[in-house]
């Protein structure tokens, strides 16, 4: 099978284009899977994380992937980065060190991507100065994403993330993808409702809203990603099932998309020249925090 | 005499990330023995780097699905907080209280929003 695909930003028709390729493909099961890029001319590097995560799935279906033609612009990138070398080519040496590398994480690697965060994030030079209240904040979302696809996605078959920083425009991308249950159907399963995929992304998003039902409550994680990247005048997507959900300049919107993905994508891009302090208007006391 | 317990989370989690909720699952057992035990406890959050609301949830919000908010407030103090770790402390408390107290607002407020009174369930 020869399956094309254009250029790959992080915008709605991005996921669009990433999506209508593997729906051409996902019943397929020992078959020769050709992905021709010669029609791609720029792939966001923080894509590869939902790029990774399908093509995944279809070798888990005992296809075998190879993807041909790749521009040399593109190639470079995905190769500094470590992408090309889940498809058998060589990762290249990132002179100017501004990936952050594609990897792919069990559920109970929640040390090992600790561990990766620290070195992408805090033992690097290159790393455009942010100020220590944002790099915590940063570094704080980054965790509530991953804890998210480890309580609610259920993956098997493990958690996707990839970033890219671009130090002339102060701005850091960064995205994690899983081939879970997807938020709608958990939030359905939860309200016994069937509600379409984008009203079930929002719902999930609202501040005390959360599909646990057991020992430990939850329905903060979201939120505080939402009030984070409000602040630092970032943004966010969120992409499950056929719903996109976006948020930046402080404005919501959702749209929904014509293919699923199986599981979940969030992805952020934060203002690394941030200066807001982020320190609490008002004083809280330890002695009655109870 | 009430025995005086001092957990310190960078102990129980062996690093200054305390952001994995089985993580929190440690120290809630540890926070819920001693609770139990009758102890005085004091948790401590010296040289922790980062906590998610998933680590904090598992750790002390899960507290009070099994102990009054006075049995609580009585036996568990901490030490060493940022303010903003303080802060994000509080946040998970609270919603913890309202989680425990009433399971069914959650998804009223939902309802609501849709405009929808919820008789077709």
């Amino acid at each position: 099978m020869n399956l094309t695909l254009g250029d790959v930003r992080h915008v709605q028709w991005g996921f669009a284009a990433l999506l209508r390729l593997y729906s051409q493909a996902e019943s397929c099961r020992f078959e020769d899977i050709a992905i021709d890029l010669s029609g791609t001319s720029w792939f966001d590097a923080d894509m590869c994380a939902a790029f990774g995560a399908l093509l995944y799935r279809l070798t888990e279906n005992l296809n075998t992937v190879s993807l041909v033609n790749i521009r040399p612009g593109v190639e470079k990138i995905l190769s500094k980065n470590g992408f090309l070398c889940h498809y058998g080519r060589e990762q290249i040496v990132d002179c100017w060190r501004t990936t952050i590398p594609y990897q792919r994480f069990d559920v109970k690697d929640d040390r090992y991507f600790a561990g990766y965060i620290e070195e992408q994030f805090i033992h690097r030079a290159e790393i455009p100065h942010m100020s220590t209240g944002l790099l915590k904040k940063f570094r704080e979302s980054i965790f509530e994403i991953f804890s998210n696809a480890v309580l609610h996605s259920g993956t098997e078959q493990g958690i996707f993330s990839c970033g890219q920083f671009f130090p002339k425009r102060n701005r850091l991308d960064f995205a994690v993808a899983d081939l879970g249950i997807g938020i709608p159907q958990k939030v359905r399963e939860y309200l016994k409702r069937d509600i379409p995929a984008v009203e079930a992304i929002q719902w999930a998003t609202l501040g005390r809203n959360t599909t646990k039902n057991g020992a430990v409550p939850g329905g903060l994680g979201l939120k505080l990603l939402q009030e984070f990247i409000d602040l630092n005048g970032g943004s966010i997507q969120i992409v499950s099932d056929v719903g996109y959900w976006q948020r930046a300049n402080r404005t919501t919107s959702i749209n929904p998309l014509d293919y699923p993905f199986p599981g979940t994508v969030v992805t952020i891009e934060i203002n690394t020249a941030d200066t807001n302090s982020y320190a609490l208007v008002s004083e809280l006391s330890a002695a009655d925090i109870f | 005499m009430e025995k005086q317990v001092n957990i310190s989370l960078f102990e129980v989690v062996g690093n200054p990330l305390c952001v994995a909720s089985d993580d929190g699952q440690k120290v809630y057992e540890r926070l819920a023995e001693a609770i139990r035990g009758g102890g005085n406890i004091t948790l401590s959050f010296k040289n922790i780097s980062t906590l998610t609301s998933a680590f904090l949830n598992a750790a002390i919000g899960q507290l009070y699905g099994n102990f009054s908010e006075e049995k609580i407030r009585t036996a568990l103090k901490v030490e060493d907080v940022a303010q903003d770790d303080l802060a994000l402390l509080n946040r998970v408390i609270k919603t913890a209280k309202e989680y425990f107290h009433d399971r069914g607002r959650f998804d009223q407020a939902y309802r609501e929003e849709l405009g929808d009174d919820g008789d077709d369930e």
